[in-house]
C-alpha cells in the first residue's frame, strides 16, 4: 500500500489493539470449549489493557493486568477447573438462540455505534492530538489525590466549593471497601464445605 | 292521719301481691310439695288483717261514730254527737241543715302515673270509713278462708286422680297436686280485692276490677281438666267483660265530661263527685257544666263560633258559654248523659255481681273449689259490684237509681225462685248469693245507702259462712248431691249448728224489735226503705219494690231452711255417703266458728257483744274438753288458733277466747269425736251467756260502735236529703225518714212485722216439707209441674243466650274459619308456591347462568391470562439476559424518538 | 487508511467498547456453561470501563488528566472481581447440588 501520509503510530497501535480484543472476544463468544474461551478471554483482556495504556490511563492499565487478568480470569480459570465435567465440550446452543442472539447484539450495536458517532465532540479528534503525549503523568498521586478530593485537575475551577472536596470519590472508595468484606464474607459461606453430591458420570 | 293511713292500707293491699310473688317463683320448694306456699299466703292476709284492724283503730281514735241510732228522735237535728271528738270533726245527721257534709275522707296520690292533658292517671287511694270496714271485712273473712283451705285443699298435696276427666283411653285423669298455685290465685284475688276497695280513681277501680275477674277466671278453673270446669271460668269471664263494655262506656262519659277520674280532691281539683254534687249546691245532684254543654251541643257549637267569627276571642266565647250553662242545665240539656254514665257503670256491676242479665255465670262458677266460691262468689268479688255502686252513689241519678232497683228486683226474685228447686247444695248457695245481691242494688236503687251496704257487709259474713260449710259437708260425704245427703246432724254437729247459724242470719231471724241475727237488721232496713219509697210515691210500680224484697225474704227463708234440712235432718238418703261422713278437721271448722259469732252479731252494737261472748267461750272449752280439737286423720296441723288473732270493732271481747284456743292440746288420735251436748249443757250456757251479756251493757256504756254508725260515717254528701228525678216524677226519700219518730208506727212496725212473718212463713214451710214430712215435696213438684219445670231449668236463661249469642257466634266463627281455611289458606300457599318456583327459576337464570357465569368466565380469564404470563418465566438464565437486551434496546428506541441531541452540549 | 493516519477520537474508543459490551452480551446469552456466562460479564465489564476511561481521557478535553475515568474503572474493576467471587461461588453450589453446570437445567425457578 502506498501511504499518503506519515503513519499516526497511535492510531495504529490503537487498532491493533483494537483488532486483537474485538477478535478474541468473538472467539470467546464462538468457542465451544471452555478452556478455549478461558485463554481468549485472557488475551482480550490483555489487550484492552493496552487500550487502556494508549488512551494514557496507566494506572487502570496496570490494575486491569494485576487484578483483572491475574485474578478474576484466574478465578474464572479455577471455576472452570472445580467445576469439570466430561461432557463440558459439547454443551452446544442451539441455532435458533444464536440467531436470536445475533439479531439482537446486531441491534444494540448499532444503536451503540449510532449514539457513538452522533455527537460530534465526540467524533472530531483533537486539533493537536499530535501532541497527544502524557509525559508527566504521576497518575497515581493525582488518582489519590482525586479520591480524597484534591482534585490537580481542576484547579482552574471557579467554584471553590467544587474545587476542593466535593468532587472526591472518598465514599464510594469506603462504600466498595465495605462492599467488598462483604463480598468475602458471603462468597466464603456460600462456598463452605457441604454435603458433596455424587458426580454424574 | 292521712299519711299513717295510707300508709297502712297500702301496705295491706301489697302484702297478698308479695305473697303471690313469693308463691308463683318458689312455691313448689316451699316445704315438701309446696305447704308452706299456704302459710306464707295465710301468714299474708292476716298480716293484712292486722293492719286493717290497725287502720280502724286509729280511725276510731280520730272519728268516733256517732250516735245515729233510730231510737231517738232527731226531728231538727239538734242532737250532735255526744263524744267530743265528734262534735269538732263532722255533723251526724239526718235533717236537711246537715245534709251539706261531705264525709270525712282521706284522698291521695300514692304514684302519677302520667299526665294527658287534663288528665291525670293515679295510683290513688280514697279512704273513708266504707273502705275501712270493708277492708276489715275482707281481711278477716279472707283469713278464715285461707285457713279453711289449708284443710279442704289439702288433697293436693299429692298426686290426684281426678275421677271427673275421663281420657281418650278411659281412665281417669292422674296429675300432680297443685296446692301452691291455688295460694298463689288467692293472694293474687286478695291484692286486686283490697287494691279495688283501696282505689282512689275509678280508672284505677277498672284495673282491679279486671284483674279481679281475672283471678275469678284462675280460680274457677283450678280443676282445670275438667271441661266443666274450664267452661265455666270461660264463662265468668266473658260474662263479666259484656258488663265491662258497659263500664267502659261509663267512663268515657264520665272522663269527657268531667275531665277526671278521681274521687275526691286531691291538691284542690275537684273529682267527681265535688264536680257532680257541689258544694255551692248543698251537695245536691247536680249536672256538672261539662255535661251539659255535651249535651247542649248544638248551642255550645253556636255560641263558640258565633264568638270567634266576630273577633271576640275564644275566651269570650267560653265565658259565654259558662254563664249560658246554668240556664241550659235548667232546660234539661246533658242530664241523659249523667243517667248514660250512671247506667254504664252500673252494667259493670251488672256482670260483676251477677245480676239479671248476667247472672249465669255465678252458678257455674260453683265448679271451683268450694273455699273460692266461699271467698271470691259469695263475699268479696260479686260485692265488689255492689260496693261499687255505693261508692258512686253520689253520681247516680235517680233514673240510674230506678234502674238498678229494678234490677235488682228481677235479679232477687228470679234466683229465689230457682234456687227453690236445686239440688246441689253449691248451686242453692250460689242462687242464693245472686238473690241476696239483687237484695243489696234493690236496697242501693231505692235509696237505702246505709242499707245495702250493711246487707252487704251480713250477707259476706254469712254467706261465707255458708259455703264453708257447705264445702266441710261435701269433704265428708264426697257428693255435693243433696238428695244423697241427710241425718248428718248427729254426725256433724259442728258443722250442722254453724250452718244453721248462717241459715238463721240469712233469714233474718230474729225477735221483732229486741234483737236479731245480722241478717235481721239489714234486711229490716232494706224493707223500710223500700216501703218509704212506695209511701212517698203513689205509683204502682214503687210498690213492686217492696212487695218483691218480702217475697224474696220469704223464699229465701224457705229455701235456705229447705236446704238445711235435707242435708242433716231426717235419715240418710244414701247410708253409703252417711257411714263415711265424719266432722271435719278442726283447722276447717274452726274457722266456721269464728264465722258463725259473726254471723250473729256483726250488726250488733258493741255492748251488745257480750252477748255471745259465753256462748263461743263455752264452746271452746267443751270442744276442747270433747277433743274436737283433735287432728284428723288426714294429719292436718292445727291452725285453728291463728284465726283467732284478729281484732275487730265488734269483737273486743273476743280477746278472752283466744287465750283458750292457745292452750288447746294436740293429740293424733284416729278419728275424730264428735258427740253432742246435752241438753242441759246448752240451757245452761244460754242462762249464763244472758246474765253475763246484760251485766256488759250495763256496765259498759252505749258507744254508738256499730256497724250502721261506721257506715253512717261514710255517707256520701247528699245523700241525707231526698232526691227527685227529672223524668221520672218520684222522690226518693232519704234513709233518716223512715226512722223519724213520726213514721215509727208508719214504717218500721209494719215492716218488721213484716219480716218476722216472711222468716217465720218460710221456715215453718221449709220444715214441713222437709223435716216433719207433712206435705210431700213430690206432691207439690207433681202439682206444680210446669212452674217446676222452669226453675230446674233455670228460667232456660243458659238455653236462650246459647240460642242468641253462642250458636250464632259460633256460626260466624266457623264461615269466617272456613273462609280463612278454604281461601286465605289456599291464596298464602299460592302465593308461597309461586314465590317458591319463582325462586328456582331465579336461581338457576340468574343466578347459576348468568352470575356465576360471568363470574366464571372472569376467573377463566384471569387464569388463562396467568398461564401465558406464566410461560415467560422460564427460569432459564440465558432468556433473562435477552429479555434484558430486548428492554434495553426498547428504552433506547424510545429514548430515541425523543432525543434531541444538541442536548448533549 | 484513514484510521491509521487520522488521529484517533472518543468515538472509535466507543465502537470499539460497544463491540466488546454487545461481545460480552451475546456470550451471557448464548453460553450454557455458567463460567462461560461469567465471562460474558466480564467482557460486559471491560467494554464500560473502555468507555469510561475513553471519556476521561485527554482525547476528550485537553485538561482532562483521566482521573475521573480511572477511578470509575477502578471500582469498575473491583467491583467486577467481587461479583466474579460471588458469582463463582453460587455456581460452584450449584455445580455441587446439581452436578451439572450447564445454565439450563437451572430452571427451580419456573413459574
Amino acid at each position: 500500500m502506498i501511504l499518503q501520509a506519515a503513519i499516526n503510530w497511535q492510531s495504529f497501535y490503537f487498532l491493533l489493539f483494537a483488532f486483537v480484543a474485538c477478535g478474541f472476544a468473538l472467539a470467546v463468544v464462538f468457542s465451544n470449549n471452555i478452556v478455549h474461551m478461558a485463554f481468549f478471554l485472557t488475551l482480550s483482556l490483555g489487550a484492552i489493557a493496552g487500550l487502556f495504556f494508549l488512551a494514557g490511563a496507566e494506572f487502570v492499565g496496570a490494575m486491569q493486568f494485576m487484578i483483572y487478568v491475574g485474578g478474576t480470569l484466574v478465578l474464572l480459570i479455577f471455576g472452570v477447573m472445580l467445576t469439570a465435567q466430561s461432557k463440558f465440550v459439547s454443551m452446544k446452543t442451539a441455532a435458533g438462540e444464536w440467531v436470536l442472539g445475533a439479531i439482537l447484539g446486531g441491534a444494540l450495536f448499532v444503536l451503540l455505534i449510532r449514539a457513538g458517532f452522533a455527537v460530534p465532540e465526540w467524533n472530531t479528534p483533537r486539533s493537536d492530538a499530535a501532541s497527544l503525549v502524557a509525559a508527566d503523568a504521576q497518575h497515581a498521586t493525582a488518582i489519590g489525590g482525586a479520591v480524597t478530593g484534591y482534585r490537580v485537575d481542576r484547579l482552574s475551577e471557579e467554584n471553590p466549593v467544587l474545587r476542593n472536596g466535593m468532587s472526591g470519590y472518598l465514599l464510594p472508595f469506603e462504600i466498595v471497601s465495605i462492599h467488598l468484606l462483604v463480598v468475602l464474607i458471603g462468597a466464603s459461606y456460600l462456598a463452605r464445605t457441604k454435603k458433596r453430591v455424587k458426580v454424574a458420570v | 292521719m292521712d299519711y299513717l293511713l295510707s300508709v297502712l292500707l297500702g301496705a295491706a293491699v301489697l302484702l297478698p301481691l308479695c305473697s303471690f310473688f313469693l308463691i308463683l317463683l318458689f312455691g313448689p320448694r316451699m316445704g315438701k310439695s309446696g305447704e308452706f306456699a299456704a302459710y306464707l299466703a295465710a301468714g299474708a292476709i292476716v298480716c293484712a288483717g292486722l293492719l286493717s284492724f290497725t287502720s280502724l283503730a286509729f280511725w276510731l281514735g280520730h272519728h268516733w261514730p256517732a250516735d245515729s241510732s233510730h231510737h231517738v228522735a232527731h226531728a231538727d237535728g239538734d242532737k250532735h254527737g255526744h263524744d267530743s271528738h265528734a262534735a269538732a270533726k263532722h255533723d251526724e245527721h239526718g235533717a236537711a241543715a246537715h245534709a251539706a257534709e261531705v264525709p270525712i275522707n282521706y284522698t291521695g296520690n300514692y304514684w302519677v302515673l302520667g299526665k294527658f292533658g287534663k288528665l291525670n292517671v293515679t295510683i290513688s287511694y280514697y279512704i273513708d270509713a266504707l273502705t275501712l270496714i270493708m277492708f276489715c271485712m275482707v281481711t278477716l273473712i279472707a283469713s278464715c278462708i285461707h285457713f279453711y283451705a289449708i284443710g279442704y285443699m289439702h288433697d293436693e298435696l299429692h298426686d290426684i286422680t281426678d275421677h271427673e276427666v275421663t281420657l281418650r283411653d278411659g281412665s281417669h285423669l292422674h296429675r300432680p297436686g297443685r296446692f301452691p298455685r291455688f295460694f298463689q290465685y288467692l293472694s293474687l284475688f286478695c291484692f286486686s280485692m283490697l287494691g279495688l276497695v283501696l282505689a282512689g280513681n275509678i280508672a284505677m277501680v277498672f284495673v282491679f276490677w279486671e284483674l279481679v275477674g281475672a283471678c275469678s277466671y284462675f280460680l274457677i278453673g283450678f280443676y282445670v281438666e275438667r271441661k266443666s270446669a274450664s267452661t265455666a271460668a270461660n264463662k265468668a269471664f266473658i260474662v263479666n267483660r259484656v258488663g265491662d263494655f258497659g263500664m267502659i262506656i261509663g267512663l268515657m262519659a264520665l272522663w269527657s265530661c268531667l275531665g277526671t277520674f278521681a274521687f275526691g280532691d286531691i291538691d284542690d281539683v275537684p273529682g267527681i263527685f265535688s264536680q257532680v254534687r257541689p258544694a255551692s249546691n248543698h251537695h245536691a245532684l247536680l249536672v256538672p257544666d261539662g255535661m251539659v254543654q255535651a249535651g247542649a251541643r248544638d248551642h255550645t257549637a253556636r255560641i263558640i263560633r258565633e264568638h270567634v267569627a266576630s273577633d271576640a276571642g275564644l275566651d269570650a266565647g267560653k265565658s259565654e258559654l259558662s254563664s249560658q250553662t246554668q240556664q241550659f242545665r235548667e232546660e234539661g240539656f246533658g242530664y241523659w248523659l249523667l243517667v248514660v254514665a250512671g247506667i254504664g257503670i252500673f252494667c259493670g256491676c251488672v256482670g260483676k255481681s251477677a245480676q239479671f242479665p248476667l247472672h249465669v255465670w255465678l252458678p257455674d262458677a260453683m265448679e271451683g273449689p268450694t273455699p273460692v266460691s266461699a271467698l271470691v262468689h259469695s263475699a268479696t268479688m260479686v260485692a265488689a259490684g255492689v260496693y261499687l255502686v255505693g261508692r258512686f252513689f253520689p253520681v247516680f241519678a235517680p233514673e240510674t237509681l230506678l234502674v238498678i232497683a229494678t234490677t235488682g228486683c228481677i235479679t232477687l226474685f228470679i234466683a229465689a225462685t230457682i234456687a227453690i228447686t236445686a239440688n246441689d247444695i253449691k248451686r242453692v248457695l250460689a242462687y242464693s248469693t245472686v238473690s241476696q245481691l239483687g237484695y243489696m242494688m234493690l236496697s242501693l236503687g231505692v235509696g237505702g245507702w246505709v242499707a245495702g251496704l250493711m246487707h252487704l257487709i251480713t250477707h259476706a259474713f254469712f254467706k261465707s259462712l255458708l259455703f264453708m260449710c257447705s264445702g266441710s259437708v261435701i269433704h265428708a260425704v264426697h257428693t255435693n248431691d243433696m238428695r244423697k245427703m241427710g241425718g248428718l246432724l248427729s254426725k256433724m254437729p259442728v258443722t250442722a249448728i254453724t250452718m244453721l247459724i248462717g241459715c238463721l242470719a240469712i233469714a233474718g231471724v230474729g225477735v221483732p224489735f229486741v234483737i236479731g241475727f245480722s241478717g235481721y237488721y239489714s234486711k229490716d232496713a232494706i224493707l223500710e226503705q223500700a216501703f218509704s219509697l212506695s209511701l212517698n210515691n203513689s205509683s204502682a210500680y214503687a210498690s213492686i219494690f217492696f212487695l218483691a224484697a218480702a217475697g224474696g225474704a220469704a223464699i229465701t227463708s224457705f229455701y235456705m231452711f229447705r236446704m238445711w234440712h235435707m242435708t242433716f235432718m231426717g235419715k240418710p238418703r244414701d247410708q253409703h255417703a252417711y257411714d263415711h261422713a265424719h266432722e271435719s278437721p278442726p283447722v276447717m271448722y274452726m274457722p266456721l266458728v269464728l264465722l258463725s259469732v259473726f254471723a250473729i252479731s256483726v250488726a250488733w252494737d258493741f255492748t251488745l257483744i257480750g252477748y255471745g261472748i259465753v256462748p263461743v267461750a263455752f264452746l271452746l272449752v267443751q270442744g276442747a274438753k270433747r277433743g274436737w280439737f283433735k287432728q284428723s286423720s288426714g294429719g292436718h296441723g292445727d291452725h285453728g288458733h291463728d284465726a283467732h288473732g284478729h281484732d275487730s270493732h265488734d269483737d273486743h271481747g273476743h280477746d278472752k277466747h283466744d287465750s283458750h284456743a292457745l292452750t288447746v292440746h294436740h293429740d293424733d288420735h284416729g278419728a275424730a269425736c264428735c258427740e253432742p251436748m246435752c241438753m242441759k249443757t246448752i240451757i245452761a250456757m244460754l242462762v249464763a251467756s244472758l246474765v253475763v251479756g246484760a251485766a256488759l251493757s250495763f256496765v259498759l256504756p252505749t258507744c254508738n260502735l256499730s256497724l250502721r254508725n261506721l257506715l253512717e260515717q261514710a255517707r256520701p254528701a247528699g245523700t241525707a236529703a231526698d232526691m227527685t228525678g227529672s223524668w221520672v216524677k218520684w222522690t226518693w226519700p232519704n234513709e233518716h225518714t223512715a226512722h223519724l219518730a213520726e213514721n215509727h208506727s208508719r214504717i218500721v212496725v209494719p215492716m218488721t212485722l213484716l219480716a218476722t212473718l216472711t222468716w217465720i212463713g218460710g221456715i215453718s214451710l221449709a220444715s214441713c216439707m222437709y223435716w216433719l214430712g207433712y206435705l210431700n215435696p213430690e206432691d207439690v213438684r207433681r202439682q206444680f209441674a210446669w212452674v217446676y219445670r222452669l226453675l230446674i231449668n233455670k228460667w232456660w236463661f243458659d238455653e236462650l243466650y246459647d240460642w242468641v249469642f253462642v250458636r250464632p257466634t259460633h256460626v260466624i266463627a266457623r264461615v269466617v274459619s272456613g273462609f280463612d281455611r278454604n281461601w286465605l289458606d289456599w291464596i298464602i300457599d299460592n302465593v308461597a308456591n309461586v314465590t317458591r318456583i319463582f325462586a328456582v327459576l331465579w336461581e338457576r337464570i340468574a343466578d347459576q347462568t348468568i352470575v356465576d357465569g360471568f363470574v366464571n368466565l372472569l376467573a377463566g380469564w384471569t387464569y388463562s391470562l396467568g398461564l401465558m404470563l406464566r410461560e415467560v418465566q422460564t427460569g432459564k438464565l440465558r432468556q433473562y439476559v435477552m429479555f434484558i437486551v430486548i428492554g434495553a434496546i426498547a428504552i433506547f428506541v424510545l429514548v430515541s424518538f425523543f432525543w434531541n441531541p444538541t442536548l448533549a452540549k | 487508511m484513514n484510521l491509521i493516519t487520522e488521529p484517533i477520537s472518543v468515538s472509535h474508543y466507543l465502537a470499539v467498547g460497544a463491540l466488546l459490551f454487545v461481545t460480552g452480551v451475546v456470550c451471557m446469552a448464548t453460553k450454557r456453561n455458567a463460567i462461560g456466562v461469567l465471562m460474558g460479564v466480564e467482557l460486559v465489564l471491560n467494554g464500560a470501563n473502555l468507555n469510561f476511561v475513553a471519556f476521561g481521557s485527554e482525547l476528550l478535553r485537553a485538561t482532562n488528566l483521566g482521573l475521573d475515568g480511572q477511578l470509575m474503572a477502578m471500582f469498575v474493576i473491583v467491583l467486577a472481581a467481587a461479583e466474579a467471587a460471588v458469582a463463582l461461588a453460587i455456581a460452584l453450589n450449584f455445580y455441587n447440588n446439581h452436578s451439572t453446570i450447564d445454565v439450563d437445567r437451572a430452571d427451580d425457578l419456573r413459574g
